[in-house]
C-alpha cells in the first residue's frame, strides 16, 4: 500500500503525549494516515491505543503535540465540531431512540435537510443490510445488528474519518469472522479511512493496510501489514503477532547475513538482522507455519529430531507438537489434510535457514 | 394438594396487607363521600350533597385552587433546584456520592413538625433573620411571615430531597458515555442533553415530580404554621372535617377530591412515559 | 478524563457545586441552629453564646413528652418490624420468580408512596371508626405508618438486592439445601445490611410521623403530635431540645446506613449507587 505523497494526510498526529499524573499513556506519536487507509492499532491492553483513539475524537485533550485532520489543527476543538465518526465496543446505541433515528443522528446534528436524510438513511439501511429494522429499539435487535446500527451511525455523514474502538469484541467467533470481511470491505468502497483499534491480531491482520504494534505509550513497529508479520521489529511484536516458537540461545558465527548459534546442542543457521555480535544472548522467533514436521528428513536446513506427542486439530489446519529428547517442545502448523506423521513415533523437524527472527536480549 | 406458587406465598401477605390498610380504607372513604354526617354520626344516606357542597361553596374552591398551584409552583422549584444537583452528584460525586445524596435525603426523616420548628428558628417571625434584622433597626422581612411565600420555602424545604434523589437514582443508571456518543456525532453540550440526557431520565425525574406534588398537595401543616391566616390549604380543611367540626361525609369527598387528583398527576406522567422510549429494559434481574 | 471544550464544562461543574453547597446550607442552618440554640438561655437571640442544659431539663421533666416517647418507639418498631418483612419477602419472591403479574406487584408495592400521608390517615381513621368499629389504638396505628414503611423499604430492599446473585441459592440447593435452610445460611448473611437498612428507614419513618399517627390515635400522644401541640404556641425551649434530639438519631441512623450500605455494596461486588 503506497500513499500519494502530496495529498495532505486525512489525520496526522505530530509528537502526541497524554500524562495520567506520572503514567506516560501515550508517549510521543507521531502518524500520518492517508485518505484510502485502513490502519490499525494494535496492542494489548494498557499500550494506550484506546487513549489515542479518544484523542483523535476530542475526547481526550493530549497533553503536547498536535492533531490535525485533512490538514487543519483540530487539537483544540471539542469532539462535536471534528464531523469525525465512531464505533464503540459496546455499541452505545441510544437506547430511546429507533434505529432510524440513531442512524440519522449525525446528518440532525449537521442540520442537513430532512429530503437529504432520508435519502442517506436509505443509502446507510441498504449499505449494512438493515432493511426493514428502521422503526425497532436497540434493545430489540441481536448484538449483530446492533453493531451494523452502530457503523451505519458512524458512515452515514461520510465523515473525515471513522475511529472504531474494539468494534468485534463482543460479538461471537462466526459473527466476527463476517464482520471483519464486510468491515474491510465498507472501508475499500467508501474511500474513508478507518483508524481501527484491537487487541486481537487476526483482526488487525485481516483487515487493514498498515499496523502500528502499540506498547506502554510508543509504537514498537508501524508499517505493512505483511512486514509486521512477517519482518517482526522487535522481540515484542515477534511474540505478539503471529504463532511462533521462542528459542533462547547464544550466537556463536556472525556473518554479513546470516548467524550461527547452538541450542541444547543442535547447530542453527538464521538470518542476521544485524548488530548481533558473537557471544549475544538472543532470543529466536520462528512461526508455527515456517516448520515443517516428517517422518524423515528431507528439507535442507536447520533440522531437529524428537516424537511427535500430539497434533491439535484446528479444522483447515493442525498443530503438531514435537517433544524433544530434552523435553522441551516445538510446534509446527500444517494443513490438517495429509498427516504424514503419526502420534508417538519418531520425526524430524526442518526449517529453511532463512526463516524466523532473532534478536538480542 | 395444589402448590402454592412460591412468587404468591412470598410477595402475597405484602400485597394483601396493602390492599387491606391502604386500598380498602380508601374505598371506604369513597363510599362515605356519598352519605350524610349528622351530629358527628356517618349515615349510609346515599346522596351526592358533599360534592355539590365542594364545586359549589367559593370557600372549597379557593383552598383546591390555591393547594394547586402551591404543588405545581413548589414541585417546578424542586425540579429546578435538583437538576443540576443531583447531575452534580451522580457525575462528579465519585466515591463520596453515596454520603452526599443521603446527606441530602436525611433531614426529611425528622418529621414535618421539627423541620418546621427548626425553620422557623430561622425564617420566622421570630427567627434568626428577623431578630438580627431588628438588632441593626431594620424593619423585619414581611415576605416571609405568615405568607404564601414562607409557606412555599416551607414546602420546597420539606420536599426537595425526594426530587434529588428520584434523579439521583436514574442518573446512577444513566450511561454516560452515551454523551460522549452524542458529542462526536457532532451533538454540543445543551444538544447532547436535550436529546439524550433529559429524554433518558425523564421516568426518574416524573416519578419525582409526583413524589413532590402529591404530598404538597394535602399540605395542611406547614400552611397552618407558615402560611398564615389567609393560607387556608385544602389539606388544612379537610383535617378539620375529620377533626373539630366532626363532618366526615363531606371530609371523605374531599379526600376523594385529593386522591382523584394525584391520580390525574400520575396519569399525566404515565401518559408522557414511553417505555420504548425510556431505554426501559427490564429490572435486569439475572 | 477531561474532554475538550473543558472551560464552558469547568464553568457549568463550579455553577453546579455551588447550588449543591446552597442546599446543604438551606438544609442544615435550620438544623445547625436548633441544635445550638437548645443549649443556649435564650433561644430566641442566642448571642453572645451562654450555655445551658435547662431545655433538655425541662423535656425530661415533661410526663407528657415520656408517654409520647413511649408510644412513638412502639409504632416505630412495629411499623418498622412489619414493613421490613413484607417488603423482604415481596423483594425476593418478584426478583427470584420472575412472571407476568410482577409489574401488578411492584405498583402495589410502590403505590402508598404516591397517597398523601393525610390520606392515608383519614382513610385509616375512616375505616377503622365506622366500618369496624374500632377505636384508635396503637395497633392501627402501626398498620397504617407500616402502609407507607413497607414501600420505603420495598425501595431499599429492591434497590440492594438487584444485584445479588441468586445462582449462590441456586448452588446452595443443587448441595442439598432446603429452601429455608438456603436463605439462612446463604441469601440472609449477604443481604441482612440492606434488610437491617430499611427497618432502620421504616422504623424512623413511623416514629417521628405526625398525619398518619395523629389520625388513628386520637388522644394518645406521641412525640410528633406533642410537638405539634406545642407549637401552636410558638417555639418552645424544650421543643429545640426535642429537635435536636431527633434529628440526633436520624442521623446516627443514616450513619448506620451509610456503612451498611457500604458493607452491602462490598458483598455485592458493586462500586455504584
Amino acid at each position: 500500500m503506497t500513499r500519494a505523497d502530496d495529498r495532505p494526510a486525512s489525520l496526522s498526529l505530530q509528537s502526541v503525549s497524554k500524562h495520567f499524573g506520572p503514567v506516560r499513556a501515550v508517549d510521543g506519536i507521531d502518524l500520518a494516515i492517508g485518505q484510502d487507509e485502513f490502519f490499525s492499532l494494535l496492542g494489548p491492553s494498557g499500550s494506550g491505543k484506546t487513549t489515542m483513539l479518544r484523542i483523535i475524537a476530542g475526547l481526550e485533550r493530549p497533553t503536547t503535540g498536535r492533531v490535525l485532520v485533512r490538514g487543519q489543527d483540530v487539537t483544540t476543538m471539542p469532539p462535536y465540531r471534528r464531523r469525525i465518526g465512531m464505533v464503540f465496543q459496546n455499541f452505545l446505541l441510544f437506547p430511546h431512540k429507533t434505529v432510524a433515528e440513531n442512524i440519522v443522528f449525525p446528518l440532525r446534528m449537521q442540520n442537513v435537510a430532512r429530503a437529504e436524510r432520508d435519502e442517506r438513511l436509505l443509502w446507510a439501511m441498504k449499505l449494512l443490510r438493515l432493511d426493514g429494522l428502521a422503526e425497532r429499539y436497540p434493545n430489540e435487535l441481536s448484538g449483530g445488528q446492533q453493531q451494523r446500527v452502530s457503523l451505519a451511525r458512524g458512515l452515514i455523514s461520510r465523515p473525515a474519518l471513522l475511529l472504531l474502538d474494539e468494534p468485534l469484541a463482543n460479538l461471537d467467533r462466526e459473527l466476527r469472522a463476517e464482520m471483519e470481511v464486510e468491515i474491510r470491505r465498507y472501508q475499500k468502497e467508501l474511500n474513508i479511512p478507518f483508524v481501527y483499534v484491537t487487541h486481537n491480531q487476526e483482526e488487525a491482520l485481516t483487515m487493514s493496510d498498515r499496523i502500528a504494534v502499540m506498547r506502554n505509550g510508543v509504537f514498537e513497529q508501524i508499517g505493512p501489514r505483511n512486514d509486521v508479520y512477517r519482518k517482526p521489529a522487535t522481540a515484542f511484536v515477534a511474540a505478539f503477532v503471529g504463532q511462533s516458537n521462542q528459542l533462547t540461545a547464544r550466537a556463536e558465527m556472525v556473518g554479513p547475513d546470516s548467524l550461527t548459534l547452538t541450542w541444547r546442542g543442535h547447530r542453527l543457521h538464521l538470518p542476521h538482522p544485524g548488530g548481533i555480535k558473537a557471544g549475544d544472548d538472543v532470543r529466536f522467533f520462528i512461526k508455527y507455519e515456517d516448520i515443517e514436521v516428517t517422518p524423515e528428513r528431507t528439507a535442507p536446513g536447520n533440522h531437529v529430531g524428537g516424537h511427535l506427542r500430539d497434533i491439535i486439530f484446528k479444522g483447515q489446519t493442525a498443530n503438531y507438537i514435537v517433544s524433544l529428547a530434552d523435553g522441551s517442545e516445538i510446534i509446527a502448523s500444517a494443513s490438517s489434510r495429509d498427516q504424514k506423521v503419526t502420534i508417538g513415533e519418531a520425526v524430524s523437524v526442518t526449517w529453511p535457514a532463512s526463516a524466523g527472527m532473532c534478536f538480542k536480549t | 394438594m395444589t402448590r402454592i406458587p412460591p412468587l404468591l406465598l412470598l410477595a402475597g401477605p405484602g400485597v394483601l396487607f396493602i390492599l387491606v390498610t391502604l386500598l380498602l380504607p380508601l374505598l371506604a372513604i369513597f363510599m362515605f363521600s356519598f352519605w350524610r354526617t349528622e351530629s358527628y354520626e356517618l349515615y349510609p344516606d346515599w346522596n351526592l350533597d358533599n360534592y355539590r357542597v365542594l364545586f359549589t361553596e367559593a370557600a372549597y374552591r379557593t383552598f383546591l385552587l390555591r393547594s394547586l398551584i402551591g404543588a405545581l409552583v413548589t414541585s417546578l422549584l424542586c425540579l429546578l433546584y435538583a437538576w443540576p444537583v443531583a447531575y452534580f452528584i451522580a457525575r462528579h460525586g465519585g466515591r463520596y456520592r453515596l454520603l452526599l445524596v443521603l446527606l441530602l435525603a436525611a433531614p426529611f426523616f425528622t418529621g414535618v413538625i421539627l423541620r418546621i420548628a427548626a425553620l422557623q428558628g430561622i425564617f420566622g417571625p421570630g427567627g434568626l433573620i428577623n431578630m438580627a434584622l431588628g438588632i441593626f433597626g431594620l424593619p423585619p422581612i414581611a415576605a416571609l411571615m405568615y405568607t404564601p411565600l414562607a409557606a412555599t420555602i416551607g414546602h420546597v424545604y420539606l420536599f426537595v430531597p425526594f426530587m434529588v434523589t428520584a434523579i439521583y437514582l436514574s442518573l446512577v443508571n444513566f450511561n454516560f458515555d452515551l454523551l460522549e456518543t452524542a458529542k462526536i456525532n457532532g451533538a454540543g453540550p445543551w444538544r447532547a442533553f436535550i436529546e439524550v440526557t433529559w429524554p433518558l431520565n425523564w421516568i426518574g425525574t416524573a416519578i419525582g415530580l409526583a413524589l413532590v406534588f402529591i404530598p404538597c398537595l394535602a399540605s395542611a401543616v406547614t400552611p397552618r404554621f407558615l402560611g398564615g391566616p389567609s393560607a387556608t390549604s385544602f389539606g388544612m380543611s379537610l383535617g378539620q372535617q375529620f377533626g373539630e367540626t366532626g363532618t366526615w361525609a363531606l371530609g371523605s369527598a374531599m379526600g376523594v377530591v385529593l386522591f382523584a387528583f394525584s391520580l390525574l398527576v400520575l396519569a399525566v406522567m404515565g401518559f408522557t412515559v414511553n417505555l420504548k422510549r425510556s431505554g426501559f429494559t427490564g429490572m435486569g434481574a439475572r | 478524563m477531561t474532554s475538550v471544550g473543558d472551560r464552558a464544562e469547568g464553568w457549568r461543574r463550579l455553577a453546579m457545586s455551588v447550588l449543591l453547597g446552597l442546599l446543604y446550607v438551606f438544609l442544615y442552618a435550620p438544623i445547625l441552629f436548633v441544635i445550638y440554640a437548645s443549649f443556649s438561655e435564650d433561644i430566641v437571640w442566642p448571642f453572645p453564646p451562654s450555655f445551658t442544659t435547662d431545655a433538655y431539663a425541662e423535656l425530661f421533666d415533661n410526663s407528657l413528652y415520656s408517654d409520647a416517647l413511649k408510644n412513638s418507639l412502639i409504632i416505630g418498631l412495629g411499623s418498622g418490624i412489619l414493613s421490613t418483612l413484607f417488603a423482604t419477602a415481596g423483594v425476593i419472591g418478584v426478583l427470584r420468580f420472575p412472571s407476568r403479574r410482577r409489574a401488578l406487584i411492584l405498583i402495589a408495592f410502590l403505590a402508598p408512596l404516591f397517597v398523601a400521608e393525610l390520606l392515608i390517615g383519614i382513610s385509616s381513621l375512616a375505616f377503622n371508626a365506622r366500618l369496624l368499629g374500632l377505636p384508635g389504638n396503637l395497633f392501627s396505628a402501626i398498620a397504617a405508618n407500616a402502609v407507607e414503611g413497607t414501600a420505603f423499604a420495598f425501595l431499599i430492599v429492591l434497590a440492594q438486592l438487584v444485584r445479588y446473585d441468586w445462582q449462590m441459592d441456586d448452588a446452595a440447593m443443587v448441595f442439598g439445601a432446603s429452601p429455608l435452610r438456603c436463605f439462612w445460611e446463604v441469601t440472609l448473611p449477604a443481604i441482612w445490611p440492606s434488610l437491617f437498612g430499611a427497618f432502620l428507614i421504616s422504623f424512623i419513618l413511623a416514629f417521628n410521623n405526625l398525619e398518619i399517627s395523629f389520625y388513628n390515635l386520637g388522644a394518645i400522644p406521641t412525640l410528633p403530635s406533642v410537638a405539634w401541640g406545642s407549637l401552636r404556641f410558638g417555639l418552645g425551649p424544650e421543643l429545640f431540645a426535642l429537635a435536636a434530639l431527633t434529628n440526633g438519631l436520624v442521623f446516627a441512623v443514616f450513619a448506620l446506613m451509610y456503612v451498611l450500605m457500604r458493607t452491602g455494596i462490598v458483598k455485592f461486588g458493586y462500586r455504584g449507587v
